[in-house]
């Protein structure tokens, strides 16, 4: 191995992982801010109870408490049984129901737990083929809008303009008459069957169908039916691909079903065994040409920036190379691709990754050696993959196929299935066809919000006779203007069916009665045809007995399985039809211009939180950062560091992005968010943004811009779904400078019918606004170590041991200091070490030598052997960073959801939280993803200093924390070196939901944090009308926290909920925790007792017969893989491995014993129960952005003058240079 | 000169001390009397809608308790029955007997469920698993005591974290054969058979005294 250059371009010794780039500059202002711990602000209670006050009030307090007393009685509970017992139903037992929730044209199956009638938690169905129970976030997410109290609660109708609630049955009488050709329906995409057939029922009335979704996937087939000849569409099977070549396709992050291909790839890319096998010959490998930095690209081994727009050039550089590489000649077409291609190099100067290595080269070199690449693999007879995004028009499709072609992936990577096109009108067509006086019904979406900006969307609600709207939300922009409104059914209220992506038919299947009343799609669309059978449920049915034939076994068999086995598309083999694809890439292909400092290219994306926008609402996914940006809350302006610099101009950029001084003027880290500094301020850790107005055309808009390394230069990236301004949590709209609450932009104001996805010709203007975004990137920074370990996979084989060579925790640094073995685990015995133990050879109950001293010694056994011994083992190549776990977390443990503000204060609650570094190049980084949650440290530093005993350690090894015990000090979150602790600074989960006079203002959940300040002790707010916190209390405690009215009167007829939607969506086997307590990762502790409960349950007397104490042991341990965690469960990568770590036969024990077992910070001797896989890459040696050691790697060797990987002589006999 | 105080004063501070300490040592025995489960808790006995008489269906006519709380070894909750588990038999025993009103009223009609009071509450933050605890030998009367004698149910134990702990160090005298679970009278020292056996071992019991066995 050769000594690598420099190729990071760093000009000085920065941290080894940056995740900023005020990170990377590394200042001494950063270095203030990463050494305080917590952002000042953090800490700061801005309760204006001052002491007088507190005085004041606790004298009152006690005054009232006397006069209390003689009321002082013991509340009075009651039980209120059944009549009649429910078949099967125990009281307090969980059940659990396959369903699905639809998505646009596939489905997610599930199985949703249910508590006493209420959903609390959804779980991907392992059951289905090929399944490993993974889900998406969304899905993890979709169960709070179940909740969500500002759901449509009510039949309306329309009267001078004002919708009033009217009682249902004056609502269905509105939909008769309608199933003729003056009747226009707008619906979201489907892939239910039922819906198809009522739909072909209607079409044959007359009535016109039109399908409209802003982010649409249906390219995909598209392009496949013209390639194929025949309506079909692709399946891609990731996990059989040896190489992935994504042309803009983020299929791990925001395209269609993207946790099945999270699962497929991760599949492709695990080391099971790194023993036995060589990872550079089982992992596959990814190369990635995209405009933004997308999940995806992130988790690329090689990447290539290029705007957008242009990767069709790109793509037809990847054809031509592999038509004359085949010494194909096609017809002449290699010429034409040539010409399109024109020269790209010249184009596109800076868009390689390594800068120095004679870049405007470099993209002739990387798709040269990219297609060599997967040539050679299918010389060898392995399959690949090559892909194109939603994004990307036809043609890219077509080039992507024909390369498939070329390659021989078809019928085997890329599957055909035949696929019937619904042959749905668009949008576009809507407004041509529809007629003054005809009648209008939209069902689903939100048009009026995300309609291309284009279509005159209220020019055809104007013209409509009859406007009958079937929607979530009745305060959205599309219901707002309606004539008619039905509540829609949420999916877990809903009887219907779906094909997932496999065309796999699955039940949606109800968990619960419509908690609000509210109709179907299915029944809507009975309704209005007339038809006698209305009742969703008998739809469904009938539609599930065409296919499946009738019968009520096979009825019961699918509900309860969720899927009806064999039912997935006919899988079609067709040959690549050249000839049409070409004169199809002829006919429609355009060539970008390249974009400028003038003429800015703008990418829409699909938001990993709120999607489109239907999510909106959904606090869970608001507050889950963004994967890559960290950002909470928000979308912003994303635009790349060389963008960034044209934009400010040289000086100040010299200022702001190079952190340089500049003559005359202090560098006074408090003064950097003045307008124009790119954002961070140090002080606070806060990041103050400055609002730029995007132009393009006569249409703009306004937004925070935020810097984010890896983007395409001269690209805007834009996440979509902001600003809808509906809901009380994430529905803030105004201006950006007037606003705390989050809820972003709206992006679908310059969006076109022309330019759906890219959109050329764009200018940024800057605006003398500030926007704060709330970014958790700089929060809990583990600085200076080597927290994430990685490795090439060709260097592995002679670098097995390589993780236990970083910091101070290196075997070689232990030795001297560590008498004998121990420290480290058992299997981790050198052999000469083994040797001086050899008496030894039993397995402690610890896997950690000596831990508080063992029973041979002295001392209090903490480990028990006689009980099972929890851990974890993340597995970081397999991690792509969905976040699915994250929200899982959220929904299993009752998190709360903190807002905007107090994210951007640092007191975001997650307790795993995905970390995300940057390394290397800062314009074309290598990222690396690491969840982090508690690591159940067997010595662990928070334990040591809680003065009440409230974090303690239990004798299964779990770090355990008693609510009930914690007084607040926050000691223990001070002295958790891996900072995974929350702590409650406020009473989130009694946010007041009502507001001044009843009215529910959009966004003004979460816009005001002084209705946090609700303790006893406040002098009243808004939410209260100026009265005492105390005084309110007394009066009635739930007040200001239920939906709806204040009083619980009704107006106008209002439904007036009796329940707290909120709190039925909490899960009943974990405590609600409030205010002032700590909390963190438990290993969903209530999952391992109901396991253990189960087990000792089963097991009863009947291990009184066994004779030898081990074998009674054993019959009342929990056997491995039953205990799930919900972080596991979620995880559609299977990264994370949960289980008993003393028993030898568990899978977790085989992972803690691979060579890329790691802990995070492990010099501490802190003894973490999760410990991590180190990650794999896995590069190509030939491609031109090669690097032979990973970045971080590179940068740990600069930073602490070691040789990691870098001279095999130095490895080779295990030693390291002393430091 | 005469003294600025009085002789008595020399007494003061000692009487002072001494008062401080009384009060402190009787507003001490309080809390510590008053303030606890023991005082707050036992002997608990509200009013029912139906004057239920655990005694008569136990004692007299020798039901099981896992008659009516069926779910009491599958679930952490033991319930109270259903209106319908009371008609199996009052629909022909005391049909129309005024006492049995509500549970009548609740048959018919679905929506009006007899509103029982809550006794047995179990203390805020901590988790408690009925199906663990009778599948592995400990006894309903541990913890609500004899039950089976009573005409209105009352609280009986105090349950208090020391309640629990004081098992959970030591159980093995508080356990007993399965089959002698719903067996209220049963007095394991009278029992030849099982006197000495030990479950603990027998059975191989683990019990907690982690705060996770509770909390969570």
């Amino acid at each position: 191995m050769n000594n690598p250059k420099d190729s990071t371009n760093m000009q000085n010794d920065g941290p080894r992982h940056w995740r900023s780039l005020e990170h990377k500059a590394d200042t001494p202002e950063f270095r203030a801010f990463v050494e305080k711990e917590f952002p000042s602000g953090v800490d700061l209670i801005d309760d204006p109870v001052s002491r007088r006050n507190f005085m004041k009030i606790m004298s009152a307090s006690f005054a009232l408490a006397g006069l209390g007393v003689t009321g002082c009685r013991r509340p009075e509970h009651k039980i209120l049984p059944f009549s009649k017992m429910p078949e099967n139903y125990v009281h307090g037992a969980p059940q659990h129901f396959a369903t699905s929730m639809p998505t646009r044209q596939s489905a997610v199956p599930l199985v949703v737990k249910s508590y006493d009638g209420r959903p609390i938690k959804i779980e991907g169905n392992p059951e289905l083929p090929g399944s490993n129970g993974g889900t998406d976030q969304y899905a993890q997410a979709s169960i709070l809008s179940l909740y969500d109290p500002d759901r449509g609660l009510n039949f309306k109708i329309a009267e001078n303009g004002k919708l009033n609630v009217i009682a249902k049955a004056k609502v269905l009488e509105q939909l008769k008459g309608l199933a003729n050709s003056k009747t226009h329906v707008l619906m979201e995409q489907s892939s239910s069957p039922s819906r198809a057939a009522l739909v072909a029922g209607l079409k044959a009335k007359g009535v016109r169908f039109y399908e409209y979704e802003p982010i649409d996937f249906s390219v995909h087939a598209e392009a496949a039916s013209i390639a194929f000849g025949s309506s079909v569409k692709p399946v891609y099977k990731f996990d059989k691909a040896k190489a992935i070549l994504s042309l803009d396709c983020d299929f791990l992050g925001t395209e269609e079903a993207a946790f099945e291909n999270i699962r497929g790839f991760s599949a492709g890319r695990r080391v099971k065994d790194d023993h036995t096998e060589n990872p550079s010959e089982v992992m596959n490998r990814l190369y990635v040409v995209e405009g933004l930095l997308s999940l995806t690209g992130t988790n690329s081994d090689h990447r290539l920036r290029i705007p957008t727009g242009s990767v069709s050039r790109v793509a037809a550089l990847f054809l031509k190379e592999a038509l004359e590489l085949s010494n194909t000649d096609a017809g002449g077409f290699i010429d034409e691709l040539k010409e399109f291609i024109g020269n790209l190099n010249e184009d596109f100067p800076n868009s390689h990754a390594v800068e120095g290595e004679g870049s405007s080269a470099n993209i002739g070199k990387w798709v040269k050696e990219c297609v060599a690449d997967l040539a050679r693999l299918a010389d060898q007879g392995k399959k690949t993959l090559v892909l194109a995004g939603y994004r990307q028009p036809k043609e890219v499709h077509l080039v992507a196929m024909a390369l498939n072609s070329l390659l021989g992936n078809v019928g085997e990577t890329l599957v055909l299935q035949s696929f019937n096109d619904a042959g749905n009108g668009s949008i576009k067509d809507l407004a041509a066809n529809f007629e003054k006086g005809e009648n209008l019904i939209v069902l689903g979406g939100d048009p009026a919000y995300n309609a291309p900006a284009d279509i005159d969307w209220n020019g055809i609600v104007e013209r409509a006779g009859k406007f009958v709207r079937h929607g979530f939300y009745n305060v959205d922009q599309t219901s707002q203007k309606s004539d008619v409104y039905i509540p829609a059914t949420h999916y877990l209220e809903s009887w219907g069916d779906a094909l997932t992506s496999d065309g796999t038919l699955v039940p949606v299947q109800p968990l619960i009665a419509p908690l609000f009343g509210g109709l179907t799609e299915l029944e809507v669309l009975a309704r209005i045809s007339g038809s006698e059978e209305v009742d969703p449920y008998k739809i469904t049915r009938a539609t599930f007995e065409g296919i499946a034939g009738k019968g009520d076994s096979k009825w019961d068999k699918f509900l309860h399985d969720g899927f009806l086995a064999g039912s997935e598309a006919k899988i079609v083999s067709a040959e690549f039809d050249g000839e049409a694809a070409a004169t199809e890439w002829r006919e429609n292909i355009q060539k970008f211009i390249p974009p400028s400092k003038k003429n800015l290219e703008v990418t829409f994306f699909r938001d990993h939180c709120v999607d489109d926008g239907r999510w909106g609402n959904n606090g869970w996914l608001l507050e889950t950062p963004n994967p890559v940006t960290r950002i909470t809350w928000d979308n912003v302006l994303l635009v790349s560091l060389n963008t960034a610099r044209d934009l400010l101009g040289e000086s100040e950029s010299k200022k702001l992005l190079d952190f340089e001084k500049v003559d005359g003027e202090d560098f006074d880290p408090k003064t950097m968010d003045l307008p124009g500094r790119f954002g961070f301020h140090s002080d606070s850790g806060r990041f103050h943004q400055k609002v730029f107005k995007l132009k393009i055309g006569d249409r703009e808009i306004e937004g925070p811009i935020w810097l984010l390394p890896g983007m395409a230069d001269n690209v805007v990236g834009i996440a979509l779904g902001y600003g809808r301004g509906v809901g009380r949590v994430g529905g803030a709209t105004g201006p950006l400078s007037e606003r705390t609450g989050g809820g972003g932009f709206d992006a679908y104001k310059v969006r076109t019918t022309k330019a759906q996805h890219v959109a050329s010709g764009a200018e940024l203007l800057p605006t003398n606004a500030k926007y704060e975004v709330a970014c958790t990137q700089e929060q809990g920074v583990m600085d200076g170590r080597p927290v994430v370990r990685e490795c090439n996979a060709d260097d592995f084989d002679g670098h097995k041991d390589f993780v236990k060579h970083f910091d101070l925790d290196s075997v070689h640094h232990t030795t001297h200091l560590v008498k004998g073995d121990d420290r480290g685990y058992p299997w981790e015995k050198d052999e000469e070490l083994k040797r001086i133990n050899s008496s030894d050879e039993d397995l402690p109950a610890s896997p950690y030598r000596n831990n508080f001293g063992d029973d041979k010694v002295n001392g209090p056994k903490l480990m028990d052997v006689q009980r099972q011994q929890w851990g974890m083992v993340i597995d970081l190549t397999t991690c792509v960073g969905c976040n699915a776990c994250v929200v899982a977390c959220q929904s299993e443990n009752n998190i709360p959801i903190v807002g905007k503000h107090q994210v951007a204060l640092g007191r975001e609650m997650s307790w795993m939280s995905i970390h995300r570094y940057f390394s290397g190049d800062e314009h074309n980084p290598q990222v690396t993803y690491q969840g982090v949650s508690c690591q159940h440290c067997e010595d662990a530093p928070c334990e040591t200093v809680c003065p009440v005993n409230a974090t303690v350690h239990d004798q299964e090894g779990l770090n355990l924390m008693a609510y009930n015990r914690c007084v607040g000090t926050r000691y223990c979150s001070n002295n958790c070196p891996y900072k995974v602790r929350r702590f409650n600074y406020y009473d989130y989960n009694r946010r007041p939901m009502g507001s001044e006079g009843g009215e529910i203002k959009p966004g003004q959940f979460f816009n005001d944090d002084n209705s946090l300040n609700n303790s006893p002790l406040h002098p009243g707010n808004k939410s209260s009308n100026g009265e005492w916190e105390l005084i309110r209390w007394y009066k009635d405690p739930s007040r200001g926290s239920v939906p709806g009215l204040d009083d619980g009167k009704k107006e106008g007829g209002e439904f007036d909920p009796e329940w707290d939607l909120i709190k039925l969506s909490k899960n009943p086997d974990v405590t609600v925790r409030m205010r002032g307590v700590m909390e963190k990762c438990t290993y969903c502790v209530q999952r391992i007792q109901r396991a253990k409960i189960e087990q000792k349950s089963k097991v009863r007397d009947s291990v009184e017969k066994l004779d030898d104490p081990e074998a009674k042991i054993a019959a009342l341990d929990v056997p491995d893989g039953t205990i799930i965690p919900a972080c596991q469960q979620a995880c559609p990568a299977d990264g994370v491995s949960f289980g008993d770590i003393s028993d030898p036969t568990s899978e977790v024990y085989r992972l803690k014993r691979q060579n890329r077992n790691y802990s995070v910070l492990g010099y501490l001797d802190t003894r973490p129960r999760t410990t991590y896989l180190a990650k794999l890459r896995n590069p190509n040696a030939s491609m031109p952005d090669y690097f032979d050691i990973p970045n971080t790697v590179t940068e740990y060797n600069k930073k602490n003058h070691a040789h990691i990987f870098e001279s095999k002589e130095s490895n080779a006999d295990g030693k390291e240079p002393n430091h | 000169m005469s003294d600025v105080f009085p002789r008595w004063t020399n007494r003061l501070p000692s009487q002072i001390i001494f008062g401080l300490l009384l009060i402190g040592g009787v507003v001490t025995a309080g809390v510590t009397y008053y303030f606890t489960p023991k005082y707050t808790r036992v002997g608990y006995q509200p009013t029912q809608p139906v004057p239920f008489s655990h005694s008569i269906h136990v004692n007299q006519l020798g039901l099981d308790c896992r008659y009516c709380h069926d779910g009491v070894e599958k679930s952490w909750y033991s319930n109270v029955p259903a209106a319908d588990t009371c008609i199996n038999c009052h629909s022909g025993v005391l049909p129309n007997d005024p006492k049995l009103k509500p549970v009548r009223e609740s048959y018919k009609n679905p929506d009006k469920a007899i509103e029982w009071v809550q006794i047995h509450k179990l203390p805020d933050y901590a988790f408690f698993n009925h199906a663990v605890h009778v599948n592995r030998g400990v006894s309903c009367v541990e913890c609500h005591g004899r039950v089976d004698l009573m005409e209105e149910v009352s609280h009986a134990k105090h349950f208090s974290m020391t309640f629990c702990l004081d098992c959970h160090r030591d159980p093995n005298d508080r356990l007993r054969p399965l089959d002698k679970i719903t067996d209220l009278a049963y007095d394991r020292s009278k029992d030849d058979a099982n006197r000495d056996r030990n479950f603990v071992k027998e059975w191989h019991i683990k019990t907690s005294e982690n705060c996770s066995a509770c909390h969570r």
